[in-house]
This record gives structure tokens, C-alpha cells and sequence, in this order.
């Protein structure tokens, strides 16, 4: 039915105007982003009488009064659950509810002013007549009623639909009324008489609204009241009235899908339609040209259309209840008569060519982006402007079909005749008028349906939630947070310190309406985009400097605005819209400027380092093509990476940009991948975790705030059901651990290969410190390093047992010269000569290389010890072999390099404190204290170890006197001052950028540290030991991690009950071949109590002169041994109880903790 | 047993707390606590969270049922059963009135969990009671006390107890035949 329809209408329109099709004429409008509006569902626009004014009702039963689309507060006024549809005249609003009534409200005080008039059930639309004396409205009880608004008595009712009524319109003269039902027929009436005047069956059956295709809102030209606009499927038909005939069609190309709603130009010229994929189409109705096209940004059905009063707006709504604007649309009245008579004149001549073209177009599979081609060129035809008319003149009746000849070649094909001349006139005349290369503007190609664009994401602050919050984080970083609240109240931004040690808690006025902030351990920034009077302004709180004046402000140049900004050491840099970097100094000295290559996105400092990141190029379907720069500021300035391509997860954008508390620069995109720059393998970027994973749900996700290396921390904040946190309540922050995602992590293989290279690519930031000359923390980095060996030996042991020799040897290749050994004593044991012969060859080599570099390392070691920058294998297995001492060997021998070992350490010992001063000491490890506050709070811990420290750390109670503080609880102000000696401390602020954070921790583990020989027992508690110093970097004497079973012997005070083991060890062993270590000990033990007391007695003398001599090696007793010595010797309990009394001190930790409240 | 010896057995259990300074790991006796970071939450037991609070060193994160939801549907099942419900926490009672008492401001609606604590306690000590009562009247031998505190337990023990005794001397007075060596002991 609908077929033969729409044939016999266009057959009409072809005879009488000419039906035209594809003709399109560009106004230059400007779609503003949607913005939300209403819940999901219908929604319905009109504007006031003004213009000043949109208003929107929605699902959610509100009415909403927008100043215009940016009001972020719209008054609102509740007309029931639901709101059908509105209609506003003579500041009197109706509006049709779910109470199934029609409402009146005054307007813009939304002062409830009656009831119009009931249904039985709910209105569907109503409308004002053009006077608004009158307010029809079509229920879904198939009524029709017709009501004067001064009197709700006296009402008409339109019965003789026999479906729920669609829309209503009245005529603009009054005497009619045209009315839609979803019984498929569209109605026009005699509001006098009350009956029907004609209907015509148009449209699809339904039952319901909720069912129709379309809603078929109807128009009635207003002023002249000529034509009556029907919605049909994917036209809009017009019906003259009086006569009631259909006289046009109008219709375009690319509006392939139904329409759903029409609306008039005030002025009767323009007539828009909006479709349900989401088109809108402004016609011009006198020459029947498509003048405007455009998409919705969604594609989602628009459901309400409203025309400003003046003609230069149109107000559109979609069924996600989003509000949208197209401006600037160039259809006032006297200008598009103008044009339009021009038209009129030039249509004539090109209609012959328009049949031409559209059987044509018929004929053939429409493809979109073709036909998109074509219209900036139909432009000359019907363009607005004077040049395009003269243009036209000239050319009267080539422009088009020259245009399709050279940008349509299918076309061309069958137009042959008239291209041929004519290919080389359109040439010079496009170049000539410069019509043609305006035209194809990208963005206004609505129907354009290949890659798309992505609109380029906005510029953020890392840490931030979005601007139109009333409260929300402007920043929240490892430092603190910065919070901002805009209500009605006030305007305030609140900054916390997570550590008060920092500086106290502030709370400013934003008088500027600052939009973003950074913060670190000098200072806040903050910034404010510029306003037509002001500029764009930076603000520096600079609470760290020493003077009284502690704040800073810089106006940006008129028209430039801060987009992004960021604090480092000592220096801050803003990113602004003019494509430019500027850096300022922390003092508010303008150091650098640069220039950007794209848009800033996202911009972070740390230490020396700053990360840019900022767009490449247009990006498309959905990705986003961004490019990063890493910069290094301070001594030597360079760049490290070059504005090389950001890799992103398939079409995601940004979301977090960081360092790691170490310095190395990481990312999250909205799919929730962490990825880290890897410097091993030339600035890459590996992925180490995945939040989206550890998601419960889909809509959830992880909002980083930190990322630390060491530990390994992903520091973030679960949102429920959000991207990002509410400020209330407080949300709290949760660790994410990291997992590459290698492949089948699942086995044990996977995860140790996982653990490995996670714990390499985590240990990376080492030798990036000290490569930039960074103070780094040799216990976390030597630790690091032998879990690695630990693991290669793990996976050695892994792939023996699977028999994959080849694997062992590659395995072995990563491992040092000491750990290949033990693999080769692993391969000999498990029979496997073959691999053991190979393995020897490896280890071969290794000791040869170590060998060279060994003769000159050596010396230098001791003196220059943390500028050295040691491949992470080599150097130290080269120095485990130096010093390596082989358990189970002679003990003279172990005893004469224990010796050694003391006569270095002593030596050791004052180089360090020397050269303490002149290091530049790591000021990013994690408790980073500004020294400016660390030299204010005073010293109050003594030399304290805590008395419950199981660990058997290093040296437990600095029992050799030295003028070192251990107490752990001076983390808690600060680290500088664990040194007495402080006078050095405060010249080393002065001279480095760098400022000296911590001691670093001087050890002398490297002999032992890789003895993996020792029992599992040992290892565990020489883990355990690195532990805290590792995070802290406190611990001022680093525990030589040695086994027990190597060191015990030697390290601690000779008892009678020793001497006497020494002699009867070997019978002990010769008796008891299968003993463990400990078990030997037991044994001995035994055996010593059987002797007489006379003979202990003589044991006990011996041990106490050789006690003197071996004074000195005291501080060096392993804690860890303590327990056993406790049972053993009984000269042994002297020495023990003088150590206890000083661990049970009074002023332990906790209690000198209390009293240090600052 | 008085009721401050069963809270200083309830400031043994664990709170997370956000504190606002660093400290590196501190070694009790009863086990190792922190490390603490600027920021991130970490386990206390609640004596020192209370301590860390009450000189502003931290910010408290109240258990997971100290919530004003979780509270209802307990509080509406305690009244629903006859027999005592599993309670959140074994110490429920001394934990919110020890966290509400000194760091009310970290707890969400904390009025309302006061007022639902106090609820649920009432509702269980009027079971308490009741079932004393039964238990004497009915000249029960035993009874079992599951899913009671020990702050519950200690409320009634002096009481019921010494009424026990009491009414053992009473009972046993009453049978002439039985009460003649009884007597002599007292």
C-alpha cells in the first residue's frame, strides 16, 4: 500500500514542481555537544515566547527551564512522574502528565494554575493554537479535545480516531485542527463543527504510542498556513491547504530513515525535520532544497524539535533525554526570500539535468558517502552567498552536472556526453572561485560513513574528576589532595596533605574560579581559564619557600589559557591553548618556553622529568592518536622521548598520566591498562595491569592515584558503577598488585616467568636512578636482584624436570657466575651430564668476564661505591665471587677473610660517613620529606632499637657505640635526621637540585648476597631483613644476609663452648655424616654438657682471650643468631643480658612515638 | 570479669586506619603493625587507632558493618529470631561505642549506628534475660550460649550466677533429707 503510495505521489510531484531530490544548499550551522537533559526516554523541547528561554520536559516528570544550552542549573518544575509533552505560549505552560491530565503551569514561575482538561488516559501531545487562546491535546484514548484556556469548560472533542492519537496541530487560522493516530490515518477536522474533514491513510498501523515508528508530529506552516507538513516514513509530505492535496515531497538522499518529528521556521520558509536514526534536514520548502544536514552525535532518535523565534536556532531532544542545539542556521526571513528568488530563477534551467540525475540516482544502490561527495558542489545552484550567484549566472546550468562529472564517476559514465567538455571548465573554476574547496568541510558531513573522526579528548589533570562537579577532586595525588566545591554557598578549594608532616591543612576561597590544580611537596598550583575581561591566570602557593612571601600569580597573554599544568622539583610548567609549554621555577621565575605539536592533553612532572602528552592527528573511529614527549629538565637538559606515538588500548582515550613514586613514567586508558615506560628496552611501553580485570562488574572500575615500584603498589580507588569517586563519602584507597599478561600464567611455568620479568622491568627504575645520579636504594635493588637469580634458578630447576636441557641453558645464560654453579651442581646431582658439562663452559666464560673488569672495579668499589652503575648481573656476581666464601670449607680460612671483611668494613665505615654529605640522595623514594621542614622538627629519638623486633636485624642495639640512630620511628618526621651530624646535612641542601632525602644505606652485603646455598630458613629471614630497609631506606646498617650456617661460626663472640666445637667438629661429623647444620649443633651441645666442669671450665677460659682479639667483630653478630647463643655458652650470658637491658629500655619505640606528637 | 577488662580485649581486634604520617614497620610483642603510608589504609589494632585518632594521626575506616544497612537487617532478624543471631563482630558492642566515642566524624551517619547498636543490644539482653528466666524456672541443668559475646556472657554472669547459688542454698533447704549434710557445710 505504502508503495503504490508513494509512486503516485511521486509521479505528482515530478509533474507539478518537480520532485527534488539530493539538492542541498549548506548554511554553515554549528552543532553544540548534547548535553544531558532529562532520564532516558521522550523528551520534548519547545522554546518561550522570547527566545530566552528552552524548555524541556522529560521522562522523569520534570520540566527544565535552560537559560541556554551551558546552564548547569536549570529551574526545574515538577508536573507529575512523567512528562508526555509541553507547550508554552503566553507564559502559560501545558503540559500532558502521567496523571492524565493537562496541566497548567505559569511560566517561568511554575506556578501550578489548573487542570485544562482529563483523558482517561495520558495525553500523548498537546499544542497551543497560534494565538494561545486554545490548547489541543490528542489522548491515548483515541480522543482529540480542543479547550479554551480561559475557560476549561468549554471544550470540543474530536472523536473518530480509533487508535491512540499520535499528534495534533492546529491551524494557524484556527478553523482546523490535522491530528495523527496510530490507526495509520492522519486527520484533518472541522474544530467547529467537530467533524472530519478528510483522512488520509499514511501511515503505519500500531496499538500504542510506545509501538509507533514514528511519532508523526505534524506542522501547519504558520503565517500563510498553506501547507500541512506530514512525517511520512523517511519524507515529509505537504498538503495545500483548502484543497487538501498533496502538493510536495520533500526528501533527501541521505535521510534514508523514518521521520519523526517536523517543525516550521517561524518565519514558514524553513521547514526541519528530525528522524528517528538521528538526522536532522532543515528544507527550504519554497525550492524544496535540503539547506542544512546534520547527525546527531549519537545517532539517537530525535524526539522533539523546536525553532528559536528567531529563526537561528533550533533546540532538538533524543529519547536518551539528551538536549541538543544547532546554531547559527542563516534562514531569517528577508535573507532566504532573497536567496530564494535567485533560486527560483535557477533551479529552472538545472531541473532538466536534476531528472536527468535522479532516475539515475534511483537506479542505483545509493551509496551515502558518494552522494556526499556531491553536495558541496550543488552548492553554486542554490548557494546564499552573492559570489556563489554569480558563479551561477555565469554557469548557469554546468555546475552541476561539471561537479558530478569530476567527483562521481559512476555518474560520469552515463553523462559521458556532457562531461567530456566540461571536466576542464570545473577545474578552473573551483580553483578560481573558491566555492568548492570551502565546501568540504569535514565536520558538517553528516551522513559520511566511513572512519570517522573521534572528537579529540579534552585536556585533564591526572587525579582530577570532571569540572562540572559541584564537588569534586581537582587532584589527588601521592602528596594529597585538592578538593574543589562550588555550590551556591561558596567557592572554596580545600588542599590535604596526606602526610601533615608536610604542611597543614588548607582551606582558600577560589575567588578566581580556578578549574585546576597540582600539588607536591612545595607547593599548589593552581589555574583558572580566561574570561572575556581576564586573562588566564596561574596561581603558585608556594608554602615551602622560606620568606613570608609563600604565593605567586602570572597572567597568561590575552587569549591564551591554561589547559594543563604540573609541578616538578623546584619548577612548574603550564600548558596553554596557544600550543605552547611554559616553565616557571618554583619561585615564579619564567624559565623556558617551548612550543607543542598538537593539542596538550595531559601533562606530569617529577623530580626533573616532565611527561607530555598531547594530540598527533585526528584520530579515527573511536581511537584516540596521541604523542608523547618526556622531557629532562635540571643539569643536563634533554629530550628522552621524542613525540613519539602513545599506545592505547583499541578505542579508549586517556585517563591517568603519572610517574612512579621512582620516576618512571606510567599510563592508564579508559580500558583500565596500566602501562610503564620500559627504559631496558628503548623507552617502550609494557603493560602491567589490567584494572578492568580485578573488576567486579562491567560498570565499575579503578581510579589510580599512585603507582610505586617498590613495593609493587597500584594505589587506587574503587568506584562502584563510575569512572571516577564522589568526594563524599570519603573514598577510600585499595592496592592493586601487577601482573604482566604473558601467556599461560596459569602454569607454574608462566607465573615465574611473569614474577621474573615483572620483577626486571620493576628493577629498571635502579639504574635509571643512578644513572641520573640519584641516590638509590642498593637493599631493595640487590634484594630485587636476588629474587631474580632465585627465580632463574626456580625455572632452571622447572625445566630440568621436564627435560628441556636447552631451556636449562638458556635459563643459565641469564643467571651470574655463582648461581650457574649451583646449577651445575643441580644438573650433576639430577644426573644430567650433558647439561652440566655446558653449563661449566657457562660459567667459565662468566668468571673470565668478571676477570676483566674485575682488576679495575676493585679498587674503586670502596670509595666510589654508589656511582658506580653496575650491570645488573655481572657486578655482582664479580663481587660474590671475590669475596665469596664457600660454606662447609676451612674456617681458618673463612675466619682470615672475615678479618678482612672487618678491616674493610672499618675502613668502609668512615669513607661513608665522609661521602654521606656529598651524595645526592634519592629524594623520591616514598616518605620523601621536603628537608626544609625535616631540619624545623626537632630530634627527640635516641639510639633505641625496638625490643620486639624478631627479625634479627643487622646489628639489633648499634652495640658498638656507634654515633648512629636506628630507632625506625625518625621515618616518622623525617629520615635526615637519623644523622647527627647535621652540619654537612644543611650545606647539601644548597648544592643540588636534588635534595637529600635519606641515607643511603651502606652495605656491604654484596659479599654474601647471593649465596643461595644457604637453607630455606635463611633465606626467608634475610627477606625479611631487607624488608623494612628496603622501605624505608632507614636502616643505617644493612644485615649481611648470609646464611647462618656460613657466618655463625665466625661472626659472633667465640664461646668456650665454640673453641671446643671447632676441635670436636669433624668427630661429630665423622660419627653422624647425615646431620644437618643445626642438628650437629644439638649434638655438640649434648656432647659439651657430658664433660666435667673442670674442662668446660678451661673451654670458657680460652674463649674469653680469644674474645678480645675478636671484639670487633661484634658489631657485626648476627642477630638472628642470638637465640641460639642464649641456650649455649655459659659466658655467652653475660654478654647477652648487658645487650637485653638496653633492647628493654623504657623509651621504646612506641612510647617515643607518643611523645613526638608534633 | 568487669566490663573494662572484656573492652581491652576488644582493642585487640583490627581497624583499618588512613594515617597521615610515615612510619616504617613497628615490632610488638604482639606481632609486627604497618608499614604506615601517608594515604593508604593499614591494619591497627583498635587501641592504637585510637591512640593514632585521638592525636589526629589517622582517620579511622569503620568495619564493614558499621553500616547503617547492615545494622537494620540485623537488628530486624535479632527481633525476628528467638535465638540469638550471629553477631558482625564478636565484640560488636565494645567496637562502636569505642570508635563512635572517639572518632565519630570518620563514621557515616554515626547517630544511627549508635542508635541500631544499642537496638540490637537491647533486643539480645532482653533474650538474655528471658531465657535466665525460663532457665531457672524451668530448673534446667544447662544451657548453651551460642552467638553470645563476652560482653553479653559478662553482663549477666555475676548476676545470674550468684542467684544460682543462691537458689541451690534455697533448694537445697527445702529437702530436709539432703540438706542436713549441706547444711553443716555452710
Amino acid at each position: 500500500m505504502f508503495l503504490t503510495q508513494r509512486g503516485r505521489f511521486r509521479s505528482r510531484g515530478t509533474e507539478s514542481t518537480g520532485e527534488i531530490r539530493g539538492s542541498f544548499v549548506k548554511m554553515p550551522c554549528e552543532r553544540k555537544p548534547m548535553r544531558y537533559g532529562h532520564s532516558e526516554g521522550h523528551t520534548e523541547v519547545c522554546f518561550d515566547d522570547s527566545g530566552k528561554f528552552i524548555v524541556t520536559c522529560g521522562n522523569d516528570g520534570d520540566v527544565r527551564i535552560w537559560e541556554g544550552l551551558d546552564d548547569d542549573d536549570p529551574k526545574f518544575i515538577t508536573v507529575g512522574e512523567k512528562a508526555y509533552s509541553l507547550a508554552l505560549k503566553n507564559n502559560k505552560l501545558v503540559t500532558a502528565s502521567s496523571n492524565n491530565t493537562v496541566q497548567i503551569h505559569t511560566f517561568p514561575d511554575g506556578d501550578p494554575d489548573g487542570i485544562l482538561t482529563r483523558f482517561t488516559t495520558n495525553a500523548t501531545h498537546v499544542t497551543f493554537n497560534s494565538s494561545g487562546s486554545r490548547v489541543a491535546a490528542g489522548s491515548s484514548d483515541f480522543m482529540v479535545k480542543v479547550v479554551e484556556v480561559s475557560d476549561s469548560s468549554q471544550q470540543k472533542t474530536l472523536r473518530g480516531h480509533e487508535a491512540p492519537v499520535l499528534s495534533v496541530t492546529f491551524d494557524p487560522k484556527d478553523d482546523f485542527l490535522a491530528s495523527a493516530s496510530c490507526d495509520g490515518n492522519v486527520v484533518v477536522w472541522n474544530i467547529k463543527e467537530q467533524s472530519q474533514l478528510i483522512s488520509w491513510p499514511l501511515l503505519q498501523k500500531t496499538n500504542d504510542v510506545s509501538n509507533a515508528k514514528s511519532l508523526c508530529r505534524l506542522a501547519w506552516q504558520p503565517g500563510t498556513a498553506k501547507f500541512l507538513a506530514v512525517p511520512v516514513e523517511s519524507k515529509v509530505q505537504l498538503y495545500e491547504r483548502g484543497s487538501w492535496d498533496h502538493v510536495s515531497t520533500l526528501s533527501d538522499d541521505l535521510l534514508t530513515q523514518l521521520v519523526n518529528v517536523v517543525a516550521w521556521s517561524p518565519c514558514g520558509q524553513f521547514l526541519a525535520a528530525g528522524s528517528v536514526g538521528g538526522s536532522l534536514n532543515v528544507w527550504d520548502v519554497s525550492s524544496k532544497l535540503c539547506v542544512e544536514r546534520q547527525k546527531h552525535e549519537k545517532g539517537f532518535t530525535v524526539c522533539g524539535l523546536a525553532w528559536h523565534p528567531s529563526g537561528s536556532q533550533i533546540a532538538y531532544t533524543d529519547t536518551e533525554g539528551c538536549l541538543g542545539l544547532l546554531d547559527g542556521l542563516r534562514t531569517s526571513t528577508s535573507n532566504s526570500t532573497n536567496t530564494a528568488s535567485k533560486q527560483a530563477a535557477v533551479t529552472k534551467p538545472a531541473k532538466d539535468y536534476d531528472a536527468l540525475f535522479d532516475d539515475d540516482d534511483d537506479d542505483r544502490v545509493m551509496d551515502e558517502g558518494q552522494s556526499d561527495t556531491n553536495s558541496p558542489v550543488k552548492k553554486p545552484i542554490a548557494g546564499g552567498d552573492d559570489d556563489d550567484d554569480d558563479d551561477d549566472f555565469l554557469m548557469p546550468a554546468t555546475g552541476r552536472v561539471r561537479s558530478r562529472a569530476i567527483l562521481d564517476d559512476e555518474n560520469s559514465l552515463d553523462t559521458g556526453s556532457l562531461k567530456l567538455g566540461q571536466e576542464k571548465f570545473g577545474d578552473d573554476d573551483n580553483t578560481g572561485s573558491g566555492v568548492v574547496p570551502a565546501a568540504p568541510l569535514v565536520p558538517l558531513r553528516p551522513a559520511y560513513e566511513g572512519p570517522m573522526p573521534t572528537p579529540p579528548q579534552k585536556a585533564f589533570q591526572p587525579g582530577s574528576t570532571p569540572a562540572h562537579l559541584t564537588h569534586r577532586f581537582m587532584m589527588w595525588n601521592s602528596v594529597g589532595i585538592v578538593r574543589d566545591y562550588n555550590d551556591e554557598q561558596d567557592n572554596a578549594i580545600d588542599v590535604e596533605f596526606h602526610d601533615t608532616a608536610v604542611h597543614h591543612a588548607m582551606h582558600l576561597t577560589n575567588t578566581l574560579g580556578h578549574t585546576m590544580a597540582d600539588l607536591s611537596q612545595e607547593a599548589v598550583l593552581l589555574a583558572c581559564p580566561g574570561t572575556d575581561e581576564l586573562a588566564s591566570k596561574l596561581q603558585c602557593l608556594h608554602f615551602s619557600s622560606w620568606d613570608t612571601n609563600k604565593e605567586w600569580m602570572v597572567d597568561l597573554p590575552q587569549g591564551e589559557d591554561v589547559r594543563a599544568l604540573c609541578l616538578g622539583q623546584g619548577w612548574a610548567a603550564v600548558a596553554t591553548s596557544a600550543l605552547m609549554i611554559r616553565v616557571f621555577s618554583i619561585g615564579g621565575v619564567q624559565r623556558e618556553i617551548f612550543s607543542l605539536p598538537g593539542n596538550v592533553v595531559c601533562m606530569v612532572a617529577h623530580g626533573e622529568q616532565l611527561l607530555i602528552v598531547y594530540h598527533r592527528a585526528p584520530g579515527f573511529d573511536g581511537e584516540q592518536a596521541l604523542g608523547v614527549q618526556l622531557l629532562q629538565f635540571g643539569r643536563r637538559k634533554r629530550q628522552l622521548i621524542h613525540g613519539e606515538p602513545l599506545p592505547l588500548s583499541h578505542r579508549s582515550y586517556l585517563s591517568w598520566l603519572g610517574f612512579t613514586a621512582e620516576g618512571t613514567p606510567c599510563y592508564v586508558d579508559s580500558e583500565g591498562a596500566v602501562r610503564m615506560l620500559n627504559r631496558s628496552v628503548g623507552n617502550t611501553w609494557t603493560p602491567v595491569c589490567s584494572t578492568r580485570e580485578t573488576c567486579k562488574s562491567k560498570s565499575d572500575s579503578y581510579w589510580v592515584v599512585g603507582i610505586h615500584e617498590n613495593p609493587q603498589q597500584l594505589r587506587c580507588i574503587p568506584c562502584k558503577g563510575s569512572r571516577y569517586p564522589p568526594t563524599l563519602p570519603r573514598p577510600a584507597v585499595a592496592i592493586l598488585p601487577f601482573k604482566l599478561p604473558l601467556c599461560q600464567t596459569s602454569t607454574e611455568k608462566g607465573q615465574m616467568e611473569e614474577q621474573y620479568c615483572r620483577s626486571l622491568l620493576f628493577s629498571n627504575h635502579f639504574s635509571f636512578l643512578s644513572s641520573s645520579g640519584y641516590e638509590i636504594d642498593e637493599e631493595a635493588q640487590s634484594q630485587s636482584q636476588k629474587d631474580q637469580q632465585e627465580l632463574l634458578m626456580k625455572m632452571f630447576a622447572l625445566s630440568c624436570k621436564l627435560e628441556r636441557e636447552f631451556r636449562c641453558v638458556e635459563l643459565a645464560e641469564l643467571m651470574t657466575q655463582k648461581v650457574v654453579t649451583l646449577a651445575i651442581r643441580y644438573a650433576s646431582r639430577s644426573r644430567r651430564m650433558a647439561l652440566a658439562q655446558r653449563l661449566s663452559e657457562i660459567a667459565l666464560e662468566k668468571s673470565n668476564q668478571i676477570q676483566e673488569v674485575e682488576p679495575e672495579e676493585e679498587e674503586e668499589e670502596e670509595e666510589d661505591y654508589s656511582s658506580v652503575r653496575r650491570p645488573s648481573g655481572s657486578g655482582q656476581s664479580e663481587a660474590a665471587q671475590g669475596r665469596h666464601s664457600s660454606r662447609r670449607y676451612q674456617e681458618e680460612e673463612e675466619e682470615q677473610e672475615e678479618e678482612q671483611r672487618e678491616e674493610e668494613e672499618g675502613r668502609e665505615m668512615e669513607t661513608d660517613e665522609a661521602s654521606e654529605t656529598k651524595k645526592r640522595v634519592n629524594l623520591f623514594a616514598k616518605e620523601a620529606v621536603s628537608p626544609v621542614k625535616t631540619n624545623l622538627t626537632p630530634i627527640t629519638k635516641g639510639g633505641r632499637a625496638n625490643p620486639f623486633k624478631v627479625l634479627g636485624s643487622g646489628k639489633p642495639s648499634s652495640a658498638s657505640g656507634q654515633p648512629r640512630v636506628t630507632n625506625i620511628l625518625d621515618n616518622m618526621t623525617t629520615s635526615r635526621k637519623s644523622f647527627p651530624l647535621s652540619g654537612p646535612a644543611g650545606k647539601q641542601n644548597k648544592n643540588t637540585v636534588l635534595k637529600p632525602l635519606a641515607p643511603r644505606p651502606k652495605t656491604k652485603t654484596q659479599s654474601t648476597l647471593l649465596q643461595m646455598s644457604g637453607t630455606k630458613a635463611s633465606n626467608k629471614k634475610t627477606q625479611q631483613n631487607t624488608q623494612p630497609a628496603a622501605d624505608t631506606q632507614k636502616q643505617p646498617e644493612a644485615p649481611p644476609p648470609a646464611s647462618p650456617a656460613d657466618n655463625t661460626e665466625n661472626k659472633r663472640p667465640k664461646t668456650g663452648f665454640q673453641f671446643w666445637l671447632e676441635e670436636n667438629r669433624k668427630s661429630i661429623t665423622a660419627d653422624n655424616p647425615d646431620l644437618e647444620e643445626t642438628d650437629v649443633i644439638k649434638e655438640a651441645m649434648g656432647r659439651f654438657r657430658t664433660l666435667s666442669a673442670e674442662d668446660r671450665l678451661s673451654w670458657t677460659e680460652r674463649a674469653k682471650t680469644g674474645d678480645a682479639a675478636d671484639l670487633k667483630k661484634r658489631k657485626r653478630a648476627e642477630g638472628g643468631a642470638e637465640g641460639a647463643e642464649i641456650e649455649k655458652g655459659q659466658a655467652e650470658a653475660d654478654e647477652n643480658s648487658a645487650k637485653k637491658k638496653k633492647s628493654l629500655d623504657p623509651s621504646s619505640k612506641l612510647s617515643a612515638f607518643a611523645f613526638n606528637k608534633n | 570479669m568487669d566490663a573494662s577488662e572484656v573492652e581491652f580485649l576488644a582493642e585487640k581486634e583490627t581497624v583499618k586506619i588512613i594515617p597521615n604520617f610515615s612510619l616504617d614497620k613497628i615490632y610488638l610483642i604482639g606481632g609486627d603493625l604497618g608499614p604506615f603510608n601517608p594515604g593508604l589504609p593499614v591494619d591497627v589494632p583498635v587501641w592504637l587507632a585510637l591512640n593514632l585518632k585521638q592525636r589526629q594521626k589517622c582517620r579511622i575506616v569503620p568495619p564493614a558493618w558499621m553500616d547503617v544497612d547492615k545494622l537494620e537487617e540485623m537488628r530486624d532478624l535479632e527481633r525476628k529470631e528467638d535465638t540469638f543471631t550471629p553477631v558482625p563482630s564478636p565484640y560488636y558492642m565494645e567496637l562502636t561505642k569505642l570508635l563512635l566515642n572517639f572518632a565519630s566524624d570518620n563514621i557515616p551517619k554515626a547517630d544511627e549506628i549508635r542508635t541500631l547498636v544499642k537496638d540490637i543490644w537491647d533486643t539480645r539482653i532482653a533474650k538474655l534475660r528471658l531465657s535466665a528466666d525460663s532457665f531457672i524456672s524451668q530448673l534446667e541443668a544447662h544451657a548453651k550460649l551460642d552467638n553470645l559475646t563476652l560482653m553479653e556472657i559478662n553482663t549477666i554472669r555475676a548476676f545470674l550466677l550468684d542467684s544460682l547459688n543462691c537458689l541451690y542454698k534455697l533448694r537445697s533447704n527445702q529437702h530436709p533429707g539432703s540438706s542436713k549434710g549441706q547444711f553443716a557445710d555452710f
